[in-house]
């Protein structure tokens, strides 16, 4: 009997995965069943070009909405799974139809984190996850109204950016010294904090928010630091959380999202997972990881596509992603949670440098600010695993293609 | 409207595997030397319009745009990885002596 193969999310990781099947030979139904009622989109342009007003939505499309249908892929949109059976073999839509499946890929992605603060259910307070989150979000948008973006990790970021170039007055507040701080830590989130000073956002760090003030709409913002911020809008960037509800009872191993393997399979055997929602062992960095960005989702989108189809492909990609801010074209690559030293190419102070985040002598990310060359020349170090001339490496004379590594 | 060879550069200012962009009649063109073979493109990356002959880099005859990591085939235009979707337009090139002239 022909393989029924079900995605579990209709987002770029699972249109991926579900192109890959066909591209690679499917031999039975694809059938990718999502929330979402638009055809399968890419979130980047949502926090920058799109929520700017500056491309269309039919930009964001993985395929044109066509695609699907004529190359045997059969959609159902706006369509929740609320449980998942992986020894009966079916997923449980909402209004309790039954899809049976033989292999499984999950690909739910994340939902934002909510905020308990009180107030925190007034009008005017944006979240941004999906394309009708970001069209609400362009209505409010009007020179010179006063937003405070809540959150200075990527999206809270990119929106103060995107804000900002639409002419609103953006105060942003983050809990961390820095934004990005997670991720980059102090000395190269300072340079972020920096350049948003230079496009004009007031920025308030190491403060949290205590209550959101208004009537029926929010109308200020009141800090656990005494501060109070007057403003017309709030968008709340405060990261995601894996969407996992439709597993619980499964079986289905869930750890800070999906836990698979190299191969992308879960606990159960022909149950994949891929994308945000997809914590991960990755060989080079032996150690499971959870992505949320674009690249991700589609490499472990095919990949996991290949794994579906019996291929035994190990999943080992050097995460990267890229964040634009203004005219600055941040981009990062491998994996740190931790770093003994920071070795920086150029000026932390410039317009342009490269840090590498490095322990035992390898590179175990890189974060370049415009600088994406250097950031793809990097990328062969840190899958090497090899300890580098840190001297070399500082050298901006020496290319990074030829930068002597031990042995 | 009729196209026609312009003169737009010494082919020795070309280095094999780089990419320079040179105006020709109003348009950003860049080019590319594939081991003695000259392409032509636009400049601007069709995914956030970033200079292909500054943010580029040649693997044969694939450019790759490294503001984003979109991949062209430069004899064709043609998408090779995302997140572009939309071929670079390519334009026919023809040596003459020592320059390069473009077809626009």
């Amino acid at each position: 009997m022909a393989t029924r193969y079900v995605i579990v999310g209709a987002s770029l990781s699972g249109a991926t995965a579900a192109i890959t099947l066909r591209e690679e030979g499917a031999d039975g139904t694809v059938t990718l069943i999502g929330a979402e009622h638009e055809s399968p989109y890419e979130r980047p342009p949502l926090s920058k070009a799109y929520l700017r007003g500056e491309v269309p939505f039919d930009k964001a499309l993985v395929r044109p909405a066509a695609f699907y249908a004529e190359h045997g892929i059969e959609t159902m949109l706006g369509t929740r799974v609320t449980r998942i059976d992986p020894s009966a073999r079916f997923v449980e839509l909402e209004d309790h139809r039954r899809v049976p499946f033989d292999t499984l890929l999950i690909a739910t992605g994340g939902r934002n984190r909510r905020v308990s603060i009180p107030g925190g259910d007034l009008e005017g307070i944006y979240g941004l996850r999906t394309v009708r989150d970001a069209d609400r979000m362009r209505e409010e948008m009007v020179a010179g109204r006063r937003v405070v973006v809540v959150g200075m990790g990527f999206i809270g970021s990119e929106v103060a950016a995107s804000l900002r170039q639409k002419g609103l007055n953006v105060v942003a507040i983050d809990p961390s010294k820095t934004p990005l701080f997670r991720v980059l830590g102090e000395a190269v989130g300072q340079t972020i904090a920096d350049l948003h000073r230079a496009h004009g956002v007031r920025t308030i760090f190491e403060d949290t928010v205590a209550a959101f003030e208004g009537t029926r709409r929010v109308n200020a913002v009141v800090t656990k630091g005494g501060l109070r911020l007057e403003c017309d809008l709030v968008v709340v960037g405060i990261g995601i959380e894996p969407a996992v509800d439709m597993l619980d009872g499964s079986g289905i191993v869930v750890d800070n999202g999906v836990v698979v393997d190299e191969y992308c399979e879960t606990n159960v055997t022909g149950v994949y997972a891929a994308g945000d929602v997809a914590n991960h062992y990755h060989p080079i960095f032996d150690r499971r990881i959870r992505v949320e960005h674009w690249q991700n989702a589609i490499k472990q989108g095919a990949a996991a596509a290949r794994n579906m189809l019996g291929k035994r492909v190990v999943y080992d990609e050097i995460h990267w992603f890229w964040s634009d801010q203004y005219d600055a074209n941040l981009q990062y690559a491998g994996f740190h949670t931790k770093w003994e030293e920071l070795v920086v190419r150029g000026r932390l102070d410039s317009a342009s440098y490269l840090a590498c985040y490095v322990n035992d002598g390898r590179i175990d990310a890189a974060v370049g600010l415009n600088r994406a060359k250097d950031v793809r020349r990097v990328m062969p170090l840190i899958k090497s695993r090899r300890a580098v001339d840190l001297e070399q490496l500082r050298d901006e004379g020496v290319d990074l293609r030829s930068l002597h590594t031990s042995p | 409207m009729a196209t026609e060879f312009v003169t737009a550069i010494k082919t020795n200012d070309i280095p094999a595997g780089g990419i320079t962009a040179v105006d020709v009649r109003g348009t950003r063109v860049a080019v590319t030397n594939v081991g003695g073979t000259y392409y032509a493109f636009d400049d601007a990356c069709t995914h956030e319009q970033c200079s292909l002959a500054e943010e580029g880099e040649m693997s044969g005859t694939t450019l790759t745009c490294m503001c984003h990591g979109s991949e062209f085939d430069v004899r064709t235009g043609k998408v090779l990885a995302p997140p572009a979707t939309v071929p670079v337009k390519v334009y026919p090139v023809r040596v003459e002596g020592d320059a390069l002239q473009i077809e626009v």
